[in-house]
């Protein structure tokens, strides 16, 4: 939809006596476009100088403006005292932005409709020149280096913009046959934050508005611009649209197009810090129709709506109803992207499930704590022997530790009852209690290099821990911690590791204890043996010297056998 | 005698009945209000329709958190199921074809009714009349034929 800031000054009324017409330096210090020219009128004989043409009775409150002397506040005038809409959202923080700026700009609108610079587009064979659309579907060009622009296109560049605008029929044709073009799009943004950046090397001359070609009567300046648009078919169909648009502007209530959407959606993206691309509506190809609006695809539709609802921080877990009634979305612009409930309670289904699935997986990498920890130290804060059990749930009931749904209720009534119990105990006792703790805990759980900020959960679940002050338990802790041995480097990290090595160890043990023990039966056997042997040699040797003895005959000869001969003769016979 | 279950010795519910316990209790306090609303002015049958209405709502969240979105786990299912939070046999209903939308098993119970059908709830929306609105006796119910 085409529209002109073109006003009828034909229907001006004369000015009454003493009043004379000026031309304000307009745009010097704004940096977006005023394509008005802006008059101003000032009477000689009271110093009053406004911008509402005076008229023989009193004008109204509204139309009195400041002095336009005062040139660094020209650029708030323009927007009749309306604050720049995009500058109000930015500054208003993220959550309010949005409504706020809805507002900001339909009252904006209503006051006055300002032509301002929507998209820039390189053009083929002229480097330093950009074409930039308006919001109201105008061209000019523009020269970054020089800080010129001009709506009357130069020769070469008029050859470049033709060729730009073949390109632009021919990529939407292609559009139109194969669905969005991705890698185009993605050209296009990295031109415009080209652009962007060489916008920031000319700090002065950041987008200034073209210098009117200077025309001296109010009638034709407005007819001038239609003249040096390019002759391009489509601009030429628009043109008799245009004319009837200019009458009706003045009288019509103006209704929130497709346009202003697209603009919010843009300046939306730049309050989040997205590229354009990021939340779904691709700047490129599709902002460049302009005029004609864009266009969102169902995906790009639903991605917005999703993006709403993770703004918001929905509860997914939530029903749709619920959610409905609520009215925070409803309210939201982006609410009504889509065209029905059934779709957007679709849509609402489809992100549910997604982000269940990512709080799911987020909480399975989340370190699973004992519940018993935050219980304890929520007693150490809280509990007092005054109080009995019944007394201290009902009073603490409301806390997230007292309904922690892991941890029962009987278990919490007995750790309340122990607790209790052990601070009526005298302070050696739990002093002591606590050394006995810190003992028996291995080395790699308490070593050297644990501080207090991360003490290890079995010291932290446990009652002997909580039971004694910080102010006397933090003291004792780090001065056993400190006479500690370091952590030890083989046995590294993880308990299930060192549980394993400890197994092994033991096999080992075991298995050279049993070594030892038949090492010891071997030996017995062997001096058994040993024995044995030493006992048959003896036994040998003793028959050997019978025999010897036997052999050697003494003094009495054969008497002696012959005596020693009776007695075994008998028995032989 | 069986163990008394109090808040006492209860077991805790499966995991992740923390994400969804802020929802069930609205519906718990619905199902109060509801129970508790005057019937000033209300046709004998209309007295039941809200309870119908919030435990049809319920049963169909536990089923949606469990077979669409898939956010619970079979054992907290089970869970609500045997603890009441959602109607076992409608939800059996609702996974036959035909069925996708039942209000309530009254409704399907042909047997009850005089000329042993349906009730008029169950009859699709291109068969009724023009402009035929209709609210069934037994919960309320405006139409919950699976091709509306």
């Amino acid at each position: 939809m085409l529209k002109s800031t073109y006003k009828p000054a034909a229907a001006a009324p004369p000015l009454p006596a003493g009043w004379t017409e000026h031309t304000a330096p307009t745009g010097k210090f704004r940096p977006t476009f005023v394509f008005r020219r802006h008059l101003y009128y000032y009477n000689a004989t009271s110093q009053q100088s406004t911008y509402t043409r005076p008229v023989e009775t009193q004008p109204s409150s509204f139309s009195q403006r400041p002095s336009p002397g005062q040139h660094g506040y020209a650029g708030d005038f323009e927007h009749g005292a309306q604050p720049h809409p995009l500058q109000g959202f930015m500054t208003g923080n993220a959550s309010g932005g949005h409504r706020a700026f809805q507002g900001g700009r339909n009252e904006y609108r209503r006051t006055e409709p300002v032509d301002r610079p929507k998209t820039k587009h390189l053009i083929p064979g002229c480097p330093q020149w950009l074409l930039v659309k308006t919001k109201l579907g105008r061209r000019f060009v523009y020269n970054p280096e020089k800080g010129e622009s001009l709506w009357k296109f130069p020769l070469e560049v008029m050859k470049g913009v033709v060729e730009y605008d073949r390109l632009e029929r021919e990529k939407k044709t292609r559009i139109e046959r194969d669905g969005s073009n991705k890698d185009e799009d993605a050209e296009i943004t990295a031109a415009a934050e080209e652009l962007r950046s060489a916008e920031m090397e000319v700090p002065g001359a950041s987008l200034p508005p073209p210098i009117a070609s200077a025309p001296t009567n109010n009638e034709d300046d407005s007819d001038e611009y239609e003249e040096v648009e390019v002759t391009d078919d489509e601009d030429e169909g628009n043109l008799s649209k245009r004319k009837k648009t200019e009458e009706d502007l003045e009288n019509q209530p103006v209704e929130f197009n497709e346009d202003d959407i697209a603009y919010q959606l843009v300046a939306m993206g730049q309050d989040y810090g997205l590229d354009p691309g990021e939340y779904g509506d691709d700047g490129g190809a599709e902002l460049e129709e302009g005029a004609e609006g864009l266009t969102l695809t169902q995906e790009d539709s639903s991605a917005l709506f999703k993006d709403m609802l993770n703004d918001y921080n929905v509860n997914p877990y939530t029903t749709w109803e619920t959610l409905i009634e609520a009215g925070q979305i409803v309210e939201d612009g982006r609410y009504t992207v889509l065209p029905n409930m059934r779709s957007r309670k679709e849509v609402w289904g489809e992100w549910s499930r997604q982000r269940i699935q990512q709080l799911k997986e987020q909480r399975e990498r989340e370190f699973k704590k004992d519940p018993k920890i935050p219980y304890l130290a929520f007693l150490q804060k809280n509990a007092t022997p005054k109080l009995y059990w019944p007394e201290f749930r009902r009073k603490y009931k409301k806390e997230p530790e007292m309904r922690d749904s892991k941890l029962q209720d009987k278990e919490r009534e007995k750790m309340y009852r122990d607790y209790i119990s052990r601070l009526k105990l005298p302070e050696s006792t739990l002093k002591s209690d606590l050394a006995v703790l810190l003992k028996f805990l291995p080395i790699h759980v308490l070593n050297r290099s644990s501080s207090l900020e991360n003490l290890p959960p079995a010291i932290l679940s446990d009652i002997r821990y909580v039971s004694l002050k910080p102010s006397t338990r933090d003291p004792l802790i780090e001065a056993y911690v400190s006479e500690l041995p370091p952590a030890p480097t083989n046995i590294d990290g993880s308990p299930e590791e060192y549980e394993v090595r400890l197994r092994q160890r033991q096999e080992r043990e075991r298995r050279e204890r049993a070594l030892t023990a038949r090492q010891l039966r071997v030996e017995e056997e062997k001096r058994k043996q040993r024995g044995v042997l030493h006992h048959s040699k003896g036994l040998l040797r003793e028959g050997e010297q019978e025999l010897e003895r036997a052999k050697t005959v003494g003094k009495e000869g054969l008497l002696g056998y012959i005596e020693s001969d009776n007695a075994p003769e008998s028995p032989t016979r | 005698m069986p163990p008394v279950r109090s808040a006492r010795n209860r077991k805790p519910p499966p995991d992740g009945f923390d994400d969804i316990e802020d929802t069930l209790l609205e519906f718990a306090n619905k199902m109060k209000d509801a129970e508790n609303a005057s019937h000033e002015g209300k046709k004998r049958h209309e007295v039941m329709w809200p309870i119908f209405q919030i435990s049809h709502q319920r049963s169909r969240y536990v089923y949606e958190l469990y077979y669409e979105k898939e956010a619970i786990s079979k054992q907290l299912y089970d869970w609500l199921l045997k603890n009441g939070y959602a109607d076992a046999s409608l939800i059996a209903k609702w996974k036959k074809q035909g069925y996708e939308k039942l209000c309530c098993l009254r409704c399907v119970q042909t047997k009850e009714t005089n000329f042993n059908a349906t009730c008029i709830c169950r009859v699709p929306k291109a068969q009724l009349k023009e402009d035929q609105m209709i609210e069934c006796v037994s919960c309320g119910c405006r139409g919950c034929s699976s091709s509306d």
